[in-house]
């Protein structure tokens, strides 16, 4: 089990019956012959269609042997480059790079953008990429759903997706790309903690804003608005989503500025961002997700941190104070109801500490008093406590 | 839909000599080895659950429709069973009935009688109970369909804000959303439900009160105020007035309610079966039955039951007659008393339960977000209106869209019910639906089309016990709980476990057919 969705496992041997048995070992024989098949074929370089489908039954059974995974690309790889010399199409390198045009029209100097949106003419080269991509796709899909947590699927996936992009136009590959944005929606509405599928959700809408900006529209083909808005969404179905939380985290300060946000502007969604996270908090302290979003926002003041990311511009130590003393105000309110969570003291401390170090004041015994409950609370972290204890100089 | 049932319903080794050429004929006495008489839908879980076990079932049937009390009717159906009730006396199951069809404003109407499929007895299943891994397990679950029963919804009656529809939080999601809940009231609720969840833990904190009123336990234990109580209530399903539902009784539905969330799909913990409610169910577990060699029959009524000292079978004399022998006698606690009266039955309370079935000339799309991200979209919500003085018992109304198979399209079924008696009750359920539709400010305002009210009397549950007497099986009356209760399926596992005398891990485990068929 992996946060309570199931991995698919097979039973253990000792449960099964005499005939179950049998049946098991014979499958084990067929499994290595069909294994060795394979592997000799890809040594003697028979890049035929056989030992494709071979390679789809070994796949099928064992998703995980990421060699077979490689042979199969290498067949395929074989079988493109086939297509594309063969063919009496476009040269191979007439890809979403450049516009695909007529081979009988004299080269022109028309901008690649024009060309570009208009033509969605495939090659007949180009046409069975698609065609042999879009199977392959399509034989991924119950592997994908049967095993959504193995790396290797997800990683041939990428690279079938990264073929159309380039062996063919920018619409081409650019309707493969969406419709993976859309595959990728359905597989987190079924596991919203997936990170490989968080992952693969950033490569998507990085690759189609890439395909899209080369068209003329305005603002490029940007969708931080969109996977912002995708963020909220799938945090306000669950809240306990790290992966949900951390990507929101990343895309703000691009959100910001292509927004060309002002500095009242940069305010305003700050503020807006802790009151998020603070009714979240209310509503359950004891979830670590939401207090590692806490601090990161408040990771963007620390001026000892050299990568915090940029949301409120400008800030000075005077702006540091104010928003250290609110959200320890804030923290030490959250106490009540939850006495027994370690993540509130914790909180206290490191946020009694920032102040400190911007010229804020925070009482010692009341930092004393917060440590005495994170001991009582964890006390097998009792060496973490006694150092930070010293840290603090309490 | 009846009609063609019955074709369904043949007999594979024929216990009836074929050549007289009428499957519902009943031979005489020798012919069957084994009959159960049963009724409504336990006794068709019965014969389901008996389908495998080698025994001969009759299954005997006093209407001319399927389903008995909850089967699920067209709108000619549903009149002549109106009309059929509205003689009935008070005593009956079923009285009081009417139908009535105000005229539309608009140019919304009613389509064709056979375009409804109007539930008697709509119920929602909890993903937390032993109904769906039984289905799934007897593999009756590929002939039904379920569908999400999404949100739940407190009218506020008093409140004079725009929507009194507030939507009962019941995850930590939903709360975290409540923009009407100050961060101080999703605290103290979230308090509560994290409590909930493990409650049988934490006895100290409930067990002294489980006697006590619940809304007392919630302002005394968890200074939860009484303006937040509506919504906690609403999760209970309670039918009493919240005066008198004990802490022991809400804590555990809760509990259900909250634990079901998410395991059939995010957000949501309960479904309906589509096509008409428990009649969808029955009937499955009727066909299975059929197809272990059982034989259904409309029509029939057992007249007496006796059994005979010496060799212990049970002769019935049926309505036109005719004579059965039978080992088993298995029927409603109701039916048995009318066939054979036992001395020491007490007769028991019952409860009087006013109901209605209303279409709505309008989806109410509201009542039916999608319950997560990508989600589904349920077919089914629950509306509590808590009743207008303090002490009087709740009106429930669940509503299904035209995706539960029982309306057309852009229209909704509204099922109401409220323990009372139909003298104030229907009232009060009329009242609370005029209500729901005056919360939805839209073009063209909806309105009812049809309703069909009639007044149920419930005889008192008796903790799922099945009674016995040698060789008869009563089994107890469905509560008037519109949440399906794990007694109704434990009452069919001790009458089977009778009958059957097998393991109990074996009930309504059930290889598939086709693979039985694999094997051979």
């Amino acid at each position: 089990m992996s946060h309570g969705i199931p991995r698919s496992t097979t039973t253990s041997h000792d449960n099964k019956s005499e005939a179950a048995k049998a049946k098991e070992r014979k499958q084990i024989e067929n499994y290595k012959a069909l294994e060795k098949d394979v592997t000799e074929r890809i040594q003697a370089q028979d890049f035929t269609n056989p030992t494709f489908q071979l390679t789809s039954t070994l796949l099928a059974q064992n998703p995980e042997y990421y060699t077979i995974w490689n042979h199969r690309r290498l067949l395929l790889q074989h079988v493109f480059a086939q297509e594309l010399a063969s063919n009496n199409g476009p040269p191979s390198n007439t890809t979403s790079q450049e516009p695909a045009h007529d081979a009988s029209t004299t080269t022109t100097t028309t901008p690649p953008s024009n060309t570009q949106k208009k033509d969605t003419t495939l090659s007949p080269a180009q046409r069975e990429i698609s065609l042999l991509i879009n199977e392959d796709l399509t034989f991924l899909l119950p592997l994908l759903k049967q095993y959504p947590k193995c790396y290797w699927i997800w990683n041939h996936r990428s690279w079938l997706l990264s073929r159309t992009s380039r062996h063919l136009p920018a619409s081409a590959s650019l309707t493969f790309w969406q419709a993976e944005l859309s595959l990728i929606g359905k597989m987190l509405a079924l596991d919203s903690r997936n990170f490989h599928g968080w992952g693969y959700r950033r490569i998507v809408v990085q690759e189609i804003e890439r395909l899209s900006s080369r068209g003329e529209e305005e603002g490029g083909g940007s969708m931080v608005e969109a996977e912002f808005e995708y963020t909220t969404k799938m945090i306000h179905t669950n809240l306990s989503n790290f992966s949900a939380w951390h990507y929101r985290g990343t895309l703000i300060p691009r959100l910001l500025s292509s927004r060309a946000a002002s500095s009242s502007a940069r305010q305003d969604f700050f503020d807006d961002e802790l009151a998020l996270i603070t009714q979240a908090l209310y509503t359950d302290p004891y979830d670590q997700s939401l207090w590692f979003y806490h601090q990161f926002l408040m990771s963007t003041l620390d001026a000892s941190n050299p990568q915090a990311g940029v949301i409120l511009d400008p800030v000075d130590d005077g702006v540091r104070r104010r928003y250290l003393e609110q959200e320890l105000e804030s923290v030490r309110e959250m106490v009540e109801g939850a006495e027994d969570c370690k993540y509130v003291y914790q909180a206290l401390l490191e946020y009694a500490r920032r102040l400190r170090e911007v010229g804020g004041t925070v009482g010692r015994e009341e930092m004393r008093g917060w440590l005495r409950e994170l001991r009582g609370l964890d006390p097998l972290r009792e060496g973490r406590w006694m150092d930070l204890e010293g840290k603090l100089g309490l | 839909m009846v009609g063609d049932f019955l074709k369904d319903c043949h007999v594979a080794n024929d216990p009836l000599d074929q050549s007289k050429g009428q499957k519902q004929e009943i031979q005489d006495v020798d012919s069957f080895s084994r009959a159960n008489r049963l009724a409504m839908k336990k006794s068709a879980l019965i014969a389901g659950s008996l389908s495998r076990s080698g025994k001969r079932i009759l299954h005997l049937d006093p209407n001319e429709y399927y389903g008995g009390a909850e089967a699920a009717l067209s709108l000619a159906e549903a009149e002549s069973w109106a009309s059929r009730c509205a003689e009935a006396t008070d005593t009956a199951v079923f009285s009081h009935a009417s139908i009535t069809k105000p005229p539309p404003s608009g140019e919304k109407k009613l389509l064709s009688s056979r375009a409804y499929s109007l539930a008697l007895a709509p119920h929602l299943i909890y993903a937390k109970s032993n109904t769906v891994p039984a289905l799934v397990s007897s593999q009756c679950h590929n002939q039904l369909d379920f569908q999400a029963v999404g949100s739940w919804f407190v009218l506020d009656s008093a409140s004079n804000a725009q929507s009194g529809l507030i939507r009962v939080p019941s995850s930590r999601e939903d709360v975290f959303q409540d923009t009407a809940l100050s961060l101080k009231a999703k605290r103290g609720l979230m308090k509560f439900l994290r409590f909930v969840a493990n409650f049988e833990e934490q006895t100290e904190t409930w067990h002294d009160s489980k006697d006590t009123p619940f809304p007392a336990f919630l302002e005394q234990k968890f200074a939860l105020p009484a303006a937040s109580h509506g919504p906690i209530l609403a999760l209970t399903m309670s039918t009493a007035p919240s005066s008198t539902t004990s802490t022991g009784y809400a804590l555990p539905r809760i509990a259900q309610h909250l634990r079901s969330i998410g395991i059939f799909g995010p957000g949501f913990g309960a479904v309906l079966p589509k096509w008409g409610g428990l009649a969808e169910i029955a009937q499955v577990a009727c066909r299975a039955g059929a197809v272990g060699g059982g034989v259904y029959v409309l029509n029939k009524a057992i007249k007496e039951a006796t059994k005979s000292e010496e060799d212990n079978r049970i002769t019935l004399k049926l309505s036109d007659a005719e004579q059965v022998s039978t080992t088993w006698l298995c029927g409603s606690a109701e039916t048995m008393q009318t066939i054979s009266p036992a001395p020491d039955a007490s007769s028991g309370s019952s409860a009087t339960v006013s109901r209605s079935i209303s279409v709505i000339s309008s989806p109410l799309s509201a009542l039916f977000p999608s319950t997560s991200e990508g989600g589904v979209t349920p077919a089914g919500a629950v509306v509590v209106v808590p009743s207008s003085n303090n002490d009087g018992p709740p009106v429930h109304i669940l509503v299904h869209t035209s995706e539960a198979g029982e309306c057309p399209m852009n229209q909704c079924v509204a099922y109401a019910s409220v323990a009372l008696s139909s003298d104030v009750g229907y009232a009060q359920i009329d009242q609370a639906i005029a209500n729901m539709l005056s919360n939805f400010d839209q073009e063209p305002t909806p309105e009812v089309l049809w309703r069909l009210q009639y007044q149920q009397r419930i005889p008192a549950a008796t903790d799922g016990a099945v009674l016995m007497d040698g060789s008869f099986i009563s089994l107890p009356a469905m509560a008037g709980d519109l949440v399906l209760a794990d007694s109704v399926l434990n009452g069919v596992q001790q009458a089977w476990q009778s009958i059957t005398n097998e393991d109990e891990n074996m009930f309504m485990k059930f290889t598939s057919r086709s693979e039985m068929e694999d094997e051979e």
